[in-house]
């Protein structure tokens, strides 16, 4: 795998996709529900930005093939988050709380 | 009822792909339906009733294979219906007109930059075999030019036409991502 800091930071189409799978393994259609649901409609993602960033995360191994469980529709396929997902995604959300903290802080010693 | 088809000549760019989108967003306003694509034609069903937003997406695959299925399913999902493709390269979506939207396939600048970055690629690549092949011709184009001229002239000119246009394709798709990335 490629050095997980060489993969930060994510573009919000990856972060919000592998958060979604990080809840649960889910099939494109669920994702973009998930995404749109968790940005309150703020980040909808197209069918193409969507179709390529599964199949680049599939090659980094970011994620993998899930089989479908009996009672789900067989004909979507689906998808769920490995270790080094996971890996990434606690990287980049330890990135973004840095620089939300220091945004934070700035402001706060701006106001005195 | 019988489907009135019609053909409409237009030859179009790979470079151009969004300048075909318009121009099919525009057929549809005006009733025609596209429904087929051609080297230099296109065909569209003649339907009033309808009004359709057309998008085109270079993507690389069989279409009689799983993942292509998976795919057009990926994208009926998100509410587009697959319509055609054209050499299992480009491949025409549409979902029903509504007033005021523009719905994208790409809807992130990077997710656009790597899909210019992928169409330039092809052209790159085919752009080097064609030179491959002609270059591992030239003995017998030299042979040729001695005494068959009638069939060297059209064939050289018809590959400098082709590697000019891959060559100004590519160098187009780099000014797009440029802009992009800018």
């Amino acid at each position: 795998m490629e050095k997980i800091k060489d993969m930060l930071p994510l573009t919000e189409a990856f972060y919000y996709i592998l958060v979604s799978l990080y809840a649960a393994p889910s099939h494109g259609y669920g994702i973009m529900q998930d995404i749109e649901k968790m940005s309150g409609g703020r980040v909808k993602i197209g069918a193409g930005t969507l179709y390529t960033a599964l199949n680049a995360l599939l090659n980094k191994g970011l994620i993998d093939p899930y089989p479908v469980p009996d009672d789900q529709d067989a004909r979507r396929k689906m998808y769920v988050i490995t270790s080094d997902g996971k890996e990434v995604i606690a990287a980049e959300m330890g990135r973004l709380e840095e620089l939300l903290q220091a945004g934070k802080l700035a402001l706060i010693s701006g106001k005195e | 009822m019988e489907q009135q088809t019609v053909k409409r000549y237009r030859m179009n760019m790979s470079w151009n792909y969004e300048k075909e989108e318009a121009w099919l967003n525009e057929m549809s306003e005006q009733g025609f339906q596209f429904q087929k694509a051609g080297l230099l034609n296109s065909t569209f069903v003649h339907d009033d009733s309808s009004r359709y937003t057309y998008r085109l997406d270079y993507q690389t695959g069989n279409p009689k294979d799983v993942e292509f299925q998976n795919y057009i399913d990926l994208y009926q999902d998100a509410g587009w219906e697959y319509v055609s493709s054209y050499g299992s390269m480009w491949h025409y979506f549409r979902r029903v007109w509504q007033p005021g939207e523009q719905p994208k396939l790409y809807t992130d600048k990077d997710s656009l930059v790597a899909q210019y970055k992928k169409i330039q690629r092809l052209m790159g690549i085919m752009l080097l075999i064609n030179l491959g092949i002609l270059l591992a011709n030239t003995a017998n184009w030299i042979r040729l030019i001695n005494y068959q001229w009638g069939f060297f002239v059209p064939v050289v000119a018809i590959y400098m036409i082709l590697l000019g246009l891959l060559g100004y394709g590519y160098v187009k798709m780099g000014n797009k991502i440029n802009q992009l990335m800018k």
